[in-house]
C-alpha cells in the first residue's frame, strides 16, 4: 500500500472513530475553553510581571513557560483521567444493555481513541495558546525594550481571545465579530483588574 | 460440501455504529450478493436488527466477525438456505393462517 493510500486509511479510521465517539464535539468545547484559561493566565502572569516591573525578559520566559507547561500538564492529565472515567462508565452501561464484553469492539477502540484525542487537546490548547502569547519575549534582543514586548504580547493574547471567540460565533452560527469582541472583553477585564491591583499597591 | 445462500439472523446492537454502517460492512465481504437490516425494536441505547444475507458463497465466521466488531450480539440464526439455488420454506397445513 502506499504511503498517501495508508495516510488516507488512517484518516478514514480515525473519522469513524469520531464518529463514533463523539469526538469532534467534546475536543471543540475542550480546546476552546482551555486555550482560553491559557491566554487568561499568562494574562495576569505577564501583568503580574508587569506590576512589579520586572525587565528582564528571561525572568518572564521562565515564569511563562513554567506555566505554559503547568497548565499543559494540567489540562492532559486532568481530562485523560476524567474523560477515561466518564467514557468507562458509559461503555459499562452499554455493555449492560448488550451483555457482551464491547472492549475490543469498534465503540471500545473509539473510546479509548476519544480519551487520547481529547487528552492532547485538553493539554496542548492551552500549552500553545499560553506560548503564542509569550513570543514577543522571545524576540527582546531585537528590539531592547521590554515594554514593547509586554504590549505586543498583551496584544497578541487580546488578539488570540478574539479569534477564539470568533471560532466559538462560527461554531454557533453567531457574529463573530461580537463573539470575538465578548471574548476580548474577559482579557481586558483580567488585563483592568491586574492594573488596579498595582496602583491599590497590593 | 455446499454453499450458504441466505442467512436470516436476529442481532441485537448499539444505535451507533449505524445499520447503514454495518449492511456497507456486510455487503462487501467475499461471497455476499446483499444485505438487508431491518429494525423491528428500538431501545434507549440498543436496537434489535433483522438481517438477511444473500450471496453465493456466504460465511458465518466472517459475519458474526463483524458483527461483533459493531459491538451486536447474534441473538439467533432465524434462517438459512444453502445449495445450487435458494428455496423458501414450504406451506404445510399446520402453519399459522396468515391471510
Amino acid at each position: 500500500m502506499s504511503p498517501l493510500l495508508r495516510l488516507g486509511s488512517h484518516v478514514q479510521w480515525l473519522r469513524e472513530q469520531g464518529a463514533l465517539a463523539n469526538i469532534g464535539e467534546i475536543a471543540r468545547r475542550y480546546f476552546a475553553m482551555n486555550a482560553f484559561d491559557g491566554v487568561l493566565t499568562i494574562i495576569g502572569v505577564l501583568m503580574g510581571h508587569y506590576s512589579a516591573q520586572v525587565r528582564s525578559s528571561s525572568i518572564v520566559l521562565v515564569t511563562g513557560l513554567s506555566t505554559c507547561v503547568a497548565i499543559g500538564i494540567s489540562g492532559l492529565w486532568g481530562a485523560y483521567l476524567t474523560e477515561s472515567a466518564e467514557r468507562k462508565r458509559d461503555l459499562t452501561e452499554l455493555e449492560s444493555y448488550t451483555l457482551t464484553d464491547l472492549s475490543q469492539t469498534k465503540i471500545g477502540q473509539a473510546s479509548r481513541t476519544a480519551v487520547v484525542i481529547v487528552a492532547l487537546v485538553d493539554g496542548l490548547a492551552p500549552f500553545l495558546a499560553a506560548l503564542i502569547v509569550l513570543l514577543p519575549f522571545f524576540f527582546t534582543a531585537l528590539w531592547e525594550d521590554i515594554a514593547i514586548s509586554y504590549y505586543s504580547s498583551l496584544g497578541l493574547a487580546l488578539a488570540s481571545l478574539f479569534l477564539l471567540g470568533a471560532f466559538l460565533g462560527k461554531v454557533s452560527r453567531e457574529n463573530l465579530i461580537i463573539s470575538g469582541v465578548k471574548m476580548i472583553g474577559a482579557g481586558l477585564v483580567a488585563i483592568l483588574i491586574s492594573y488596579l491591583l498595582r496602583i491599590t499597591g497590593v | 460440501m455446499g454453499k450458504v445462500r441466505r442467512l436470516v439472523l436476529d442481532v441485537l446492537k448499539p444505535l451507533e455504529p449505524t445499520i447503514i454502517e454495518l449492511a456497507e460492512q456486510l455487503s462487501v465481504l467475499p461471497g455476499v450478493e446483499a444485505v438487508n437490516i431491518s429494525i423491528y425494536e428500538i431501545d434507549r441505547r440498543v436496537e434489535n436488527a433483522k438481517v438477511t444475507i444473500e450471496g453465493s458463497d456466504l460465511h458465518y465466521e466472517n459475519i458474526g466477525r463483524i458483527i461483533q466488531e459493531n459491538g451486536g450480539t447474534v441473538h439467533s440464526i432465524d434462517e438459512v438456505v444453502a445449495g445450487k439455488i435458494i428455496i423458501d420454506d414450504s406451506v404445510t397445513p399446520q402453519d399459522p393462517y396468515q391471510g
